[in-house]
């Protein structure tokens, strides 16, 4: 039988103190929606729907699990709630702010703030000559002191990647959807297999040991979305790497278009082997403020220019 | 403050596990508690969750951020977990009350302090040897003190599990103090039950946990006390705190080192298992603690507005 999807609460709704306006984004475990509050404030809600455990008929509101489904049903929603907490308790702002989180309809809801933007990768595929040197440093920086308050407390994201990475007012990067983050300690039980993103999750997600994740593996995914920036499109999956790496090195594909030193941070971060990559989003952070040499200028194509070339070749060898 | 810490507890072979530890840490200070609830008595485990309970709620009653007299702090939390065993007795009609040992450590300001009632042991670790450990309140100790018994003849002696301190007895319990100890970088501090110092040498202890990660070097060294424990080994727990230089910069020691630095000043982190069961063999929420974890995130949101 094919998947359904789930019918999401229709516009108009009134959920607790909240007036849902539309859909925002269905994901396989949640529905976003864009809602207005008691004071006429726009918020984003997500609701707690997994489409493979629960499933909300149209016309119905609350969702309908079965006796079967109802454990592995709770057992996600432990996820949620670790969600809710990671993001309750981090107050930074360039990661998301929970304003509310209740329970209705049978399952759970989160409340976040919400704000005019668009994701990284909206903002990428809308406007690909933004994306110069400064850019990546500058919204790259940013989204960093957020991360790192993530990883100062103990958390993880999981899931970084252009598309969860929003631009408040098409401009400040906030994190978002800490679905897949994880207190580093907590012990997880193989009912719900680990969510990430092909092509920036880092090697370590795929493999069973989960014990090898740490920050170095949210720096593997901001080395995969910077590449994806500059690429346009997903870098090739770790998994696949690690059988056979065709992965390009961004300072094979760009040499003379960003600074050396802007790739070699980026191919830096993609190291396969989690120990070679920088270890800490401070390490990072480090390397993306250095001051910027500028790249060679292509020699012209003029002979004065080839002659200035070879010049310069052979007085540098 | 920055640290590492790690505490596990096993049943060993036996029935049920009476032991109990818990930790908790504010943005100042940290304390650190295990007790062994005596498997003679009834109600041995309740004792012992009394005694962790006690102390903890204590700490997050007391702290601002700060312990503000921590010897007075560990005598006061210890005779009330003593007084709290015998209430316990008391409205449960029991003939004889249940028992525990406690040994509790607070560390603030770079300085341990730690006390402890019977045979459960504080040691403290540097450079690889043991610094200071903690003087078992046993009968055993006592004839090794007088010279009676050698060192080497506590484990086997029939009355070395005889001990006469502890909490919830019929006496005021007999509490020891430490001195004042200043922690240097890399000291480690392991609290814990005579299940797991009996398998494991305190000179073996201090080498192996000298530089290991304390998250993987903690569970082996429980494993060779449990294997040592053969078919009848006793519940055996363990925490195991390496302390870190505290003004070092945060980007070092990896994803397990807890760095105190950005906490608020009113909160506390408390890890105690749960009562009666290990919560993490279970997957399903309750109802309960569903309405817990939605309270507890409301209470956190509201806290960062």
């Amino acid at each position: 039988m094919a998947q359904q999807a789930n019918q999401p609460l229709p516009a108009g709704f009134q959920l607790d103190e909240y007036c849902i306006e539309k859909q925002l984004s269905l994901g396989g475990f949640s529905i976003v929606y864009v809602a207005t509050d008691g004071q006429g404030q726009r918020v984003a809600i997500k609701e707690y729907l997994p489409n493979t455990l629960a499933l909300r008929a149209e016309g119905k509101t609350a969702p309908i699990i079965s006796e079967e489904h109802l454990p592995a049903f709770r057992y996600g929603m432990k996820c949620f709630f670790e969600e809710g907490r990671a993001l309750a308790g981090l107050a930074h702002p360039n990661v998301i702010r929970v304003l509310n989180f209740f329970r209705a309809n049978g399952t759970v809801y989160m409340v976040m703030e919400y704000e005019e933007g668009c994701t990284l990768q909206e903002l990428i595929q809308n406007n690909p000559g933004r994306v110069t040197e400064n850019f990546i440093r500058n919204v790259f920086t940013k989204m960093l002191n957020g991360l790192r308050e993530v990883h100062s407390h103990r958390l993880l994201h999981l899931d970084l990647k252009p598309s969860n990475i929003y631009m408040r007012n098409h401009h400040v990067p906030v994190l978002i959807d800490f679905g897949a983050a994880r207190q580093t300690l907590a012990c997880d039980a193989p009912m719900l297999k680990p969510m990430y993103t092909p092509g920036f999750a880092s090697p370590e997600h795929y493999s069973q040991q989960r014990d090898l994740l740490g920050p170095w593996s949210d720096i593997y995914s901001v080395g995969a979305s910077m590449y994806a920036c500059l690429a346009a499109s997903t870098p090739v999956p770790a998994d696949i790497r690690k059988a056979r790496d065709e992965l390009k090195p961004a300072m094979v594909l760009w040499d003379g278009k960003y600074s050396d030193q802007l790739l070699e941070t980026i191919d830096w971060c993609l190291c396969l082997n989690e120990r070679y990559r920088p270890q800490s989003v401070f390490a990072l952070q480090k390397a993306l403020t250095e001051p910027v040499v500028a790249p060679d200028p292509p020699p012209k194509d003029n002979w004065l220019g080839q002659m200035v070339g070879r010049i310069r070749k052979s007085r540098d060898a | 403050m920055k640290f590492t810490i790690y505490q596990e507890t096993r049943i060993g072979k036996r029935a049920n596990n009476e032991d109990r530890l818990a930790h908790c840490y504010s943005r100042d200070a940290l304390l650190t508690v295990v007790a062994d609830g005596m498997g003679g008595h009834y109600y041995g485990e309740v004792a012992a969750q009394i005694a962790v309970q006690t102390l903890t709620e204590a700490f997050k009653r007391e702290f601002k951020p700060r312990i503000r007299d921590p010897f007075m702090f560990l005598q006061k939390g210890m005779l009330n977990a003593h007084r709290g065993i015998l209430d316990f007795a008391g409205k449960h009609h029991l003939q004889d009350s249940p028992r525990t040992t406690c040994v509790a450590c607070i560390v603030q300001n770079n300085v341990a302090y730690w006390a402890h009632s019977g045979d459960s042991r504080l040691y403290l670790l540097r450079n690889g040897k043991v610094l200071a450990q903690t003087k078992d309140h046993s009968r055993v100790r006592l004839l090794v003190d007088q010279g009676v018994i050698t060192e080497d003849e506590v484990l086997s002696h029939p009355d070395r599990n005889k001990i006469y301190g502890c909490l919830g007895g019929q006496q005021t319990p007999e509490v020891t103090f430490s001195h004042k100890v200043t922690l240097e970088a890399g000291d480690v501090l392991v609290l814990c039950t005579d299940g797991a110092w009996s398998g494991l040498p305190g000179d073996i202890l201090a080498i192996a946990l000298k530089t290991a990660d304390l998250l993987r070097a903690v569970p082996l060294l429980l494993g060779q006390a449990e294997a040592r424990g053969g078919p009848t080994a006793d519940n055996l727990s363990m925490i195991a705190v390496r302390w870190q230089d505290t003004y070092s910069d945060g980007s070092s020691g990896g994803s397990s080192v807890i760095s105190t630095r950005t906490m608020p000043r009113d909160t506390v982190t408390t890890k105690m298992d749960e009562f009666g069961r290990n919560p993490q063999s279970r997957t399903e929420l309750t109802e309960a603690e569903i309405e817990r974890a939605i309270e507890e995130i409301r209470s956190t949101i509201q806290k960062y507005k």
